[in-house]
């Protein structure tokens, strides 16, 4: 049957973006409220945001609830996220590339061997 | 004159320029003091992931091997496993991107996907 197939693929595709979109949303989060005692809040209150919207069957509703919550997310991001220094977008990047293979550096420090 | 007795005392003092093209004479003690090495063991992961998994509030920590599943043994949600993977990121002090991190299911991949980063602190 290949409407249960492709509904079980639509639902395992939402469920995948919602998931992503708590992950990017945490760490939004954590971005915005800083210290530890006003993150955990507000993590709170997202989770239970994302909980209220738990048992909803209709495959429209959930698609529709999730460009909604996208569309949020990208309205609340922070605009200086964290970023570890060595990831992409961090400030370590890119900063020490390892030199390419095969230069060799002639240590002789001005000596005149002629 | 002074310039070939120059030469002469620089040609008996001066210490050749050996290449050596070889990999293997080079010490094993140089990558160890290389700031970039941070290599963990596997012991350390283990214990360090388990003890973040063990104090989620949701989790019963006696249930806690390196084994277990996040969803089917330990009775989780799937925002928990997100919740989980964000605090072994911040432990590790990792960025994992967001493909691999939906992957991550279980402790054994987390032990294993933590020992295998090069960065992982």
């Amino acid at each position: 049957m290949s409407g249960a197939a492709s509904y079980l693929a639509r639902r395992a595709v939402q469920k995948e973006r919602v998931r992503i979109l708590y992950r990017r949303a945490l760490k939004d989060t954590l971005n915005w409220a800083v210290h530890r005692h006003l993150f955990y809040p507000d993590a709170d209150a997202l989770r239970e945001r994302f909980d209220a919207n738990k048992n909803v069957e209709d495959i429209e509703t959930i698609d529709r609830m999730i460009a909604d919550g996208e569309a949020q997310y990208n309205k609340w991001r922070h605009p200086d996220p964290y970023i570890v220094p060595w990831a992409p977008g961090g400030s370590k990047f890119t900063r020490n590339p390892t030199p390419p293979s095969g230069i060799e550096i002639v240590y002789d420090y001005g000596r005149e061997d002629h | 004159m002074a310039s070939a007795l120059r030469a002469a005392i620089l040609g008996h003092v001066r210490v050749p320029v050996v290449s050596s093209g070889s990999k293997l004479l080079t010490p094993l003690w140089i990558r160890s003091m290389s700031s970039h090495d941070d290599h963990l063991e596997k012991s350390q992961v283990i214990d360090r992931v388990l003890d973040i998994v063990k104090s989620f509030p949701k989790v019963d920590p006696s249930k806690v091997t390196s084994e277990v599943h996040f969803q089917k043994d330990l009775g989780l949600d799937s925002l928990d496993n997100v919740e989980i993977i964000m605090a072994i990121e911040e432990e590790f002090k990792l960025e994992i991107p967001d493909k691999e991190a939906d992957k991550i299911d279980s402790c054994a991949l987390a032990i294993e996907y933590v020992y295998n980063h090069p960065m992982a602190s």
